[in-house]
């Protein structure tokens, strides 16, 4: 009767609005790592730390940890459902060669990294971040 | 109903264990390195090699479940400055890793292995 026609018509409603807010939640979540927008944060916090200063060896520590955790903050703040792995290697430019190289056993279709390298007048910066998706 | 066996949390046996990582990563850099210049037509084809070495040499450890990120930086030795530093986001119960440094006259070399749980 009526009854039954009103309550089935409001859980279709219920259950309509729980299919909405689990599609934008997938649209949000695109399930692979985005390579720019990591770039883009990790570029911005270099340029915040040690955008305008010359190599120093004494404030070398600070400037290093503040890079790495800032970056990590951004990261984070982004509410993605990722572990995340940031490393930051500054040296001073006189001439000499410097390589980094990683190998990954991930999923990776789900998992990424991107390295962002900097330089200004006196030193290099390489910054790699590692992204270790927790859902399955 | 049926017991929980999907485990959230892994086994002792089955933890990331870094001590033993780190020997294996020191035990890659003292034979791929020893005696060597740095040269830098060579230097990038030796970082990658190592850093496969290294997560093939992990890999063997069978930590279940663990997801592997290796990184190897090699620099020249000219005595310059060089910091590194990491940090990560990450459960802090389950997730470990290892590091080791190795230096010659010419060069230096600087790995570390990270090990996330994958729940």
């Amino acid at each position: 009767g009526p009854g039954r026609a009103g309550s089935g018509g409001a859980a279709g409603r219920r259950a309509a609005a729980a299919a909405a807010a689990m599609e934008d939640f997938q649209a949000a979540d695109e399930g692979a790592f985005n390579v720019d927008e990591t770039n883009n944060i990790v570029k911005e916090c270099i340029d915040n730390v040690i955008g305008g200063v010359d190599y120093n060896h004494s404030k070398i520590n600070q400037w290093i940890a503040a890079v790495v955790e800032q970056s990590l903050m951004h990261l984070v703040k982004m509410g993605k459902p990722y572990k995340y792995i940031v490393t930051c290697a500054v040296m001073q430019k006189s001439g000499a060669g410097l390589h980094t190289a990683s190998s990954c056993y991930w999923d990776s279709s789900t998992d990424g990294s991107c390295t962002v390298r900097w330089e200004s007048r006196t030193m290099y910066c390489v910054v790699s971040v590692f992204a270790v998706s927790i859902m399955l | 109903m049926g017991e929980n066996s999907y485990s959230i949390r892994p086994a002792f046996q089955h933890r990331f264990k870094p001590a033993i990582v780190k020997a294996k990563i020191n035990a890659v850099l003292k034979e791929e390195l020893t005696n060597k210049f740095y040269d830098p037509e060579e230097v990038p084809v030796l970082t990658r090699k190592i850093a496969e070495t290294i997560k093939t040499q992990v890999k063997e450890c069978a930590f279940e479940r663990y997801k592997l990120v290796v990184q190897v930086v090699i620099g020249e030795q000219r005595g310059e400055g060089v910091k590194m530093a990491a940090r990560c986001f990450w459960d802090a119960d389950t997730d470990n890793f290892a590091q080791a440094v190795y230096m010659n006259d010419s060069l230096f070399c600087v790995a570390a292995a990270f090990g996330c749980y994958h729940y």
